[in-house]
């Protein structure tokens, strides 16, 4: 995941929030070896206004107990220079923050403090949409409350950063960085007579660790990503045309597993000059062969279209933001494509809007967390459409257990042929039916509307599978399209249902606005 | 808890009063309270706000947004439990209180805090009229004997706390009925007084012990109430006025402390004798009160229904702003101009008015002259009021009040009896932590430790020093404090 982020924005630094509690040290390392440029040391005493106070008073440990471990452990593994520590969770004050520094932390989160300097009360309704100084809320009335001006903001940091540059003054640092780690100078004394302070050994978080000659106690380097072997250097070179001037290229080169989230870099050049408009479809088209390492295009941009004749691994099209992605085995193979797995586990992982057709079974967790992507495939493990909660799946052939499981938005459609799906689908929040062509029609686009057009939606998505992997599954169902398509089950999320229909009923009586709130819900 | 979106789709209504013209040919209550739908419907106005900032803008920490919902639910009792839980006596702070809560309220910000002491007004009232208050009599008798001096809100609370973990109350009263202030400074109107009267007879039925007319220091020793207890309270308030020794004319006939006029007419109300004053009457005169608080107000109030041809109000300070600025002041009691019921009942105000002189006609005051004032600051930087040369007036006053607000408790009696020490200010020395005074086994709570103060307060300090009192007796307090 981080390499695969980092492909995608190269400049920006990867982060990631570890909550503060014993053991956070080794998982920090780890996070620091798999080349995080930032790791967040996340304590108890914060959380949002709309977390459960057992939550806030019960969960986790003080960030104290979980920065004191962090540093220590990176330190002793010679790990600290390449990463930057960040901690937070319930910093108010300059002194919070010359502690969180003394005890190894380079840079401090300050949320609630900052909130409140703004006009936040702390009513934590967050999640209730009524916050009654129009901090936390959608509600126009509501917002209309809010006093905050960003000066309000900027007073409280510039006298936490005058209060930090006291207590700097008088231990004696001249620079911030000199600071960072240095146990040494924190003092600790019974501030209060109390039964639970009595037994409290605080040497553990206060011992100072002698570093090695040459090891570092603070970020002072960058982390090596790797990202100058990546395939996606060569792409990007060959895709230039398209990438300046919109001219449409095509590339065909190999790619091996050790060729790890092919496409990314390349979309996100196409993402940071166009947006997610991206370029017009079908820009840049690359023929691979191989087979492809983990995260095959992942966040591939629209306008490309990423062809793979041989097999994928897990996670292909992770975060799929409108590329087109169709992979198919090697012509040569002589084994029936759509009884053999094609690509790995989670593939589609929260994709959010484009096109996958494989030729084919998928591993398991398919199309977990999908919210848009339209994806053809001849079989899938357990747990399909996992969360899903937008998009389009059509499965010709069998399906794992536990199918739709948490699904509450999005379609499938799942040939039937054996009459068993039922069994291994989770209907806790979807309903499967059956549909014909004599089903209610649009007339118009098919994807377009989900409550109609179910036999022409599904025909149309069928004909593109064919068409672009040569799918002799797609063929033969199209030839015999009166016998298949009543083994075709439509798995229709109940809530997105009647979500759908209240909207459609709304915007007949021109009232959307209330509807978008009623689906929302 | 109570209706997620109440707040923005119900309005603050307030209980309503009855017409000035009625109202004021009586010494009753004339509160109209919303019907039971109406005030469920404001219990639902309650956030219960993630930090409820009312539970420390009341002094004894009602835990507000728990019954507001239960009232919103319907719940009355548990609700009468939830209030009872914090407070000894909602019927007098649901009455009289100015409700610093209401001011604290989160609603209160942008828009108009939920109607805190109208619900517990309802809550009480009901919890008294479905019987559901009755005696809680301990179970256990510790053998310890307290005596608490005073009987005013903080005196009632004290000895009502003891008596509830098992000590033997004295409760000594120097006037021949128990209430203090309660019961001889707030007039009928506001304050009923069978409503101590029901108190009482619940704190009779758990133990207390009541000595009315007898004063502490004076009718009987200090040493024997002490040799005779193993703790005393004192709870005798604060009742020395600010008077105007130094203006001209003050020992003039007709110009009388705010109090000696209260208490007179509370006795008339109760058919008690008002003693060897001569009264107090406002009958037919043009009364001049000076001072602009609460007490200035009930003069005003009292005056009017006694018949007075005019009443005027005069306050040394400026008038303060109609509204707050909330940014500033919220979550905190604002300066703010308040208007009481009595106001409305047909007296004059103004502000920034020195008082000159009283002037009279054979000892009689007849008229009071005046000047404003305003404030200035000085070349040390320091804000000092003058007066305005050349705005000098005078008005007709046949009856003077003065009611400037109390400087400390009275000193002669049990406070120099007891030997205790005292602030600078004049009050029994004693902290918040443990309310010890200087003397072994003596405490001091209520405005003869904090200065005059309100009724909530008092309450507060009478609950905390009994739970002082009890550690001190017993080394450790089940009492909350």
């Amino acid at each position: 995941m981080i390499h695969d982020l980092k492909n995608v924005n190269p400049e920006a630094r990867v982060s990631v929030k570890l909550v503060s509690e014993l053991g956070v040290g080794t998982v920090a390392a780890g996070v620091a070896k798999a080349h995080a440029d930032h790791v967040t040391i996340s304590g108890f005493e914060g959380g949002t206004g709309a977390s459960p106070i057992t939550s806030i008073q019960h969960a986790g440990s003080p960030w104290e107990i979980g920065l004191a471990e962090t540093h220590e452990t990176l330190v002793r593994n010679r790990l600290r220079g390449r990463i930057a520590v960040q901690v937070d969770g319930g910093f108010r004050t300059g002194r919070d923050v010359v502690i969180g520094a003394l005890l190894g932390a380079d840079e401090f989160g300050i949320a609630t403090a900052a909130l409140v300097s703004a006009g936040c009360i702390m009513m934590r309704k967050c999640h209730l949409n009524t916050c009654p100084v129009g901090v936390a809320t959608q509600d126009p009335e509501l917002r209309k409350l809010f006093t905050g001006q960003p000066e309000h903001v900027i007073n409280f940091f510039t006298f936490l950063a005058e209060e930090v540059r006291e207590l700097m003054a008088s231990m004696g640092f001249r620079r911030f960085d000199d600071m960072i780690g240095r146990r040494d100078h924190l003092d600790t004394r019974s501030v209060i007579e109390h039964w639970k302070a009595r037994n409290l050994d605080l040497s553990r978080i206060l011992h100072s660790i002698t570093p090695g000659p040459g090891v570092a106690i603070r970020q002072c380097e960058d982390q090596d990503h790797g990202l100058d072997k990546a395939l996606d250097n060569m792409l990007i070179e060959k895709a230039a045309p398209a990438l300046e001037s919109g001219t449409p290229v095509r590339i065909e080169t190999p790619v091996a597993n050790t060729n790890r989230t092919v496409g990314a870099m390349l979309s996100g050049r196409i993402a940071k000059k166009y947006g997610h408009a991206g370029l017009p479809d079908g820009t840049i088209h690359v023929k691979f062969k191989g087979s492809a390492g983990q995260s095959f295009g992942a966040f591939a941009a629209k306008g490309v279209t990423l062809e793979l004749e041989g097999g994928g691994n897990d996670y292909v099209g992770k975060g799929l933001s409108g590329g087109r992605l169709i992979i198919y085995p090697a012509k040569a193979g002589n084994f029936a494509p759509e009884r053999n797995i094609v690509v790995g586990n989670t593939v589609l992982y929260g994709g959010i809007e484009g096109e996958c057709y494989f030729r084919g079974v998928a591993g398991e967790r398919f199309a977990v967390r999908n919210s848009g992507v339209n994806a053809v495939v001849e079989g899938v493990g357990d747990h399909g459409c996992e969360y899903m909660t937008g998009g389009v799946v059509v499965v010709l052939g069998q399906t794992g257990r536990n199918f739709a499981a948490g699904m509450s938005g999005g379609i499938a459609y799942v040939l039937d042929e054996h009459g068993d799906f039922e069994e291994r689908c989770n209907r806790s929040m979807v309903d499967l039916e059956h549909f014909d062509e004599n089903g209610p029609t649009s007339g118009g686009d098919v994807m377009a509307d989900m409550t109609r057009d179910d036999a022409r939606r599904l025909r149309f998505m069928i004909e593109k599978h064919a068409e672009y992997t040569g799918s002799d599954l797609a063929r033969r169902i199209l030839d015999l399209w009166d016998h298949y398509l009543p083994m075709f089950v439509k798995v229709f999320p109940t809530d997105y249902r009647r979500a759908l229909e209240e909207l459609k009923a709304a915007s007949a009586h021109g009232t959307l606005e209330g509807a978008t709130v009623a689906a929302g819900e | 808890m109570g209706k997620i979106t109440g707040f923005k789709e119900i309005a603050r209504r307030d209980s309503s009063y009855a017409p000035v013209g009625e109202r004021i040919r009586h010494y009753r209550e004339f509160v109209i309270p919303l019907p039971e739908e109406q005030l469920r419907e404001q219990g639902a106005r309650c956030m219960d706000c993630g930090i409820p900032y009312c539970h420390n803008g009341c002094p004894v920490n009602n835990l507000i947004p728990d019954w507001n919902d239960l009232v919103y639910d319907g719940n009355w009792r548990a609700a009468l439990d939830a209030l009872h839980a914090t407070n000894n006596f909602p019927e007098f702070t649901g009455r009289i209180c100015p409700a610093p809560c209401e001011a604290s309220c989160t609603l209160n910000i942008t828009d108009n805090p939920v109607t805190i002491k109208n619900i517990e007004c309802a809550i009480i009232d009901r919890g008294w009229e479905e019987g559901w208050i009755e005696p809680k009599i301990s179970q256990r008798r510790t053998g310890k004997r307290v005596a608490v001096v005073g009987s005013g809100p903080a005196g009632l609370a004290c000895a009502q706390q003891l008596a509830r973990v098992g000590h033997a109350v004295t409760l000594y009263e120097r006037n021949a009925r128990l209430g203090g202030l309660l019961r001889y400074g707030i007039p009928d109107f506001k304050l009923e007084k069978h409503l101590i009267d029901r108190r009482l007879s619940q704190m009779l039925a758990e133990g207390v012990e009541f000595r009315s007319n007898v004063e502490v220091g004076v009718t009987i020793s200090v040493d024997e109430v002490l040799s005779d207890h193993d703790a005393v309270v004192l709870t005798g308030g604060s009742e020395v006025p600010r008077d105007m020794e130094t203006t001209p004319g003050r020992e003039l006939d007709g110009v009388h402390f705010a109090m000696d006029f209260l208490t007179q007419q509370n006795r008339r109300v109760a058919e008690e004798h008002i003693g060897d004053n001569r009264p107090i009457l406002a009958g037919g005169k043009h009364v001049v009160v000076i001072g602009g608080g609460d007490t200035g107000s009930d003069c005003v109030g009292t005056s009017i229904r006694q018949g007075a041809a005019s009443v005027t109000q005069i306050e040394i300070m400026p008038k303060p702003p109609e509204a707050e600025n909330k940014a500033l002041t919220w979550p905190n009691w604002p300066m703010k101009l308040r208007t009481s019921s009595s106001h409305l009942e047909g007296a004059e105000r103004d502000w920034s008015i020195s008082t000159r002189a009283f002037k009279g006609d054979g000892g009689r005051v007849t008229s009071i002259e005046l000047i404003r004032n305003q404030w200035e600051t000085g070349a040390d930087g320091r804000m000092s009021m003058v007066e305005v040369p050349g705005t000098e007036f005078e008005i007709k006053a046949d009856l003077v009040l003065l009611a400037m607000g109390f400087l400390h408790p009275r000193h002669d009696g049990a406070v120099d009896g007891c030997g205790v020490e005292k602030d600078a200010r004049g009050n029994v020395l004693a902290n918040e932590e443990d309310y010890r005074t200087s003397r072994e086994g003596v405490f001091a709570a209520g405005d003869m430790r904090r200065g005059q103060s309100l009724v909530v307060w008092a309450i507060r300090e009478g609950r905390q020093a009994a739970r002082a009192v009890d550690t001190y007796l017993m080394g450790e307090s089940s009492l909350p404090g």
